[in-house]
């Protein structure tokens, strides 16, 4: 097969296993300690990388952001800035780019190390569906997850940013908080907790896609962990896009 | 029975098989002989219905399993278990857990009843007391007896061991052996995939040698010893003539 062949067999590969997942939804039900765990461990595990991540993107937009309104003498505006700049793009992207990276990589590792293992055709040969047990248990602690993250990343990245503003630009830590809160309207909200959703959605299953397809052995197991952290930040990327350029104007 | 009919399948442009035809005679453990690469652990895959041929038909109690539904083929995977070559242990389970993951309904047995049949198989294999231990906690061969405690916790008609004694110690092989003479006495069919002769001829009724993806010879031991084909021939000589065997050479020269 020519690369491009490799390619489209792939992706309708990766369609089928989403099929499945939709019409497998239900046995979330008989699967609930899986998911749990696995809501736990993104959960807890991610939440000083997002902590770290949300809280130095809303410093930095306020430092940058601050030395141009400066020369204005509209320093009053970073508040406007880094609340809509966090909630809208940067707290979302920060946070699906962190996790695309630990979830994306932790799926693909685990789930390939168990196809070179036979533990995945044990699944099925004990009459187990690897996609009831392993993939969906996974999307949805992602689906679940990523919202409350990316929350996190938000609010640590407007107070990095009042932080900084107060002690560099001398703004009132009240006033900017308030300024912060009352810039950001409904649509900006909207848009800013759905994109974790997709994120959320598309990091699980590309990454469960690539460790389910994993063969070749401890190289093969590389490149495919290699891959699922590659495609999955390179979709966020353009999802963001998509959003803010097409779901945007048809809000 | 369990027969497979001019079964052929090609994965990324490599022929696996090529139009095998075999049956299992229930009752009885029937070995696959084979080199390394030969098809053999893609017989046990096909005959699970794990992989689908691209040619031909599996028949189990007169039905196609190619046809099966999925319901028909979560019953069919239940009368037949498997041991694969590397355990397939889950490691994040304890020895319990992963027999008991599989158990059908496990919340409608009694509160006793999943313990009793974890103790009953651990007991079988002769690991009582591992329940909670993990898989990297057990040793090759006790790995490998885990696994048999599971393809058991179905009570299935037919077991497939896939290289069952490869890369354990001769104790260890032949404790494994001694289990398979014992389900078979329980009436349990076992396949038995495998490269080394002393362990097929010790327990094996029946013999299938495949190569390359091909059936070369099929029947009795005296049949396969009989063989006029090359392959078998080669794959044989070791115990044929006796001056191949370096132990009986080296044991007959410190005798002398
Ligand atoms: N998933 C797969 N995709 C492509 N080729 C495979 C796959 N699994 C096994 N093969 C190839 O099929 C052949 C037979 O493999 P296998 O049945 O595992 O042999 P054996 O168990 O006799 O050693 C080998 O050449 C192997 O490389
Ligand atoms: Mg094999």
């Amino acid at each position: 097969m020519t690369r491009f062949q490799k390619m489209i067999f792939g992706l309708q590969e990766f369609s089928l296993l989403i099929k499945d997942i939709f019409a497998h939804f239900g046995s979330v039900k008989d699967n609930w300690t899986e998911t749990i765990q696995e809501m736990y461990l993104i959960g807890t595990k991610s939440f000083f990388l997002i902590f770290l991540g949300g809280l130095f993107t809303g410093i930095i937009l306020a430092i940058e952001t601050g030395h141009q309104l400066e020369t204005f003498g509209a320093t009053a505006w970073i508040a406007k800035t880094v609340s809509l700049g966090m909630v809208r793009e940067l707290g979302p992207v920060i946070t699906g780019l962190l996790l695309a990276a630990r979830t994306g990589a932790k799926n693909t590792s685990e789930l390939g190390a168990m196809q070179l293992s036979e533990q995945i055709d044990a699944l099925r040969a004990f009459g187990a569906s690897p996609v009831e047990k392993l993939v969906i248990p996974r999307t949805i602690a992602a689906l679940v997850m990523f919202l409350p993250l990316t929350l996190i990343a938000d609010i640590v990245g407007i107070l990095g940013g009042m932080l900084v503003s107060n002690q560099t630009f001398h703004s009132d830590i009240s006033v900017f908080w308030n300024t912060a809160v009352t810039s950001l309207k409904m649509k900006d909200l909207f848009v800013g907790f759905l994109k974790p959703i997709f994120f959320g959605f598309f990091i699980a299953t590309i990454s469960c896609y690539f460790g389910l397809t994993t063969k070749g052995g401890t190289t093969g197991l590389g490149k495919n962990t290699i891959n699922a952290v590659v495609y999955s930040s390179a979709l966020i990327l353009v999802i963001d896009f998509i959003f803010t350029k097409v779901v945007w104007e048809l809000l | 029975m369990i027969e497979l009919k001019n079964i052929s399948i090609t994965l990324n442009d490599n022929v696996i098989l090529d139009d095998v035809t075999l049956s299992i005679e229930m009752g009885m453990n029937t070995i696959i002989l084979g080199p390394s690469g030969a098809g053999k652990s893609s017989i046990l895959k096909i005959i699970l219905g794990l992989w689908k041929p691209d040619n031909g038909e599996i028949i189990f109690e007169g039905k196609n399993v190619c046809k099966m539904t999925d319901d028909e083929i979560l019953q069919l995977r239940k009368k037949v278990g498997i041991v694969f070559q590397g355990n397939a242990l889950f490691d994040s389970l304890t020895v319990a857990e992963n027999i008991l993951y599989f158990l059908p309904d496990k919340k409608k047995l009694s509160e006793n009843e999943p313990k009793y049949k974890i103790e009953e198989l651990l007991s079988f294999v002769n690991l009582s007391g591992t329940e909670n231990l993990y898989p990297e906690e057990l040793s090759g061969g006790m790995k490998k007896r885990v696994a048999i405690a599971r393809a058991l916790a179905f009570n299935p008609q037919v077991i497939l061991f896939d290289e069952p004694t490869t890369g354990l110690d001769p104790i260890n092989t032949e404790s494994v052996l001694e289990l398979i003479e014992k389900l078979k006495q329980n009436g349990t069919t076992s396949v038995i995939v495998t490269h080394i002769l002393d362990d097929a001829i010790e327990v094996g009724d029946n013999f299938i040698v495949i190569n390359e993806g091909k059936i070369v010879e099929a029947g009795s031991l005296e049949k396969i010893l009989r063989s006029k084909n090359p392959f078998v021939k080669e794959f044989f000589k070791r115990f044929i003539e006796e001056n191949h065997n370096p132990f009986i050479r080296i044991s007959k020269e410190v005798n002398k």
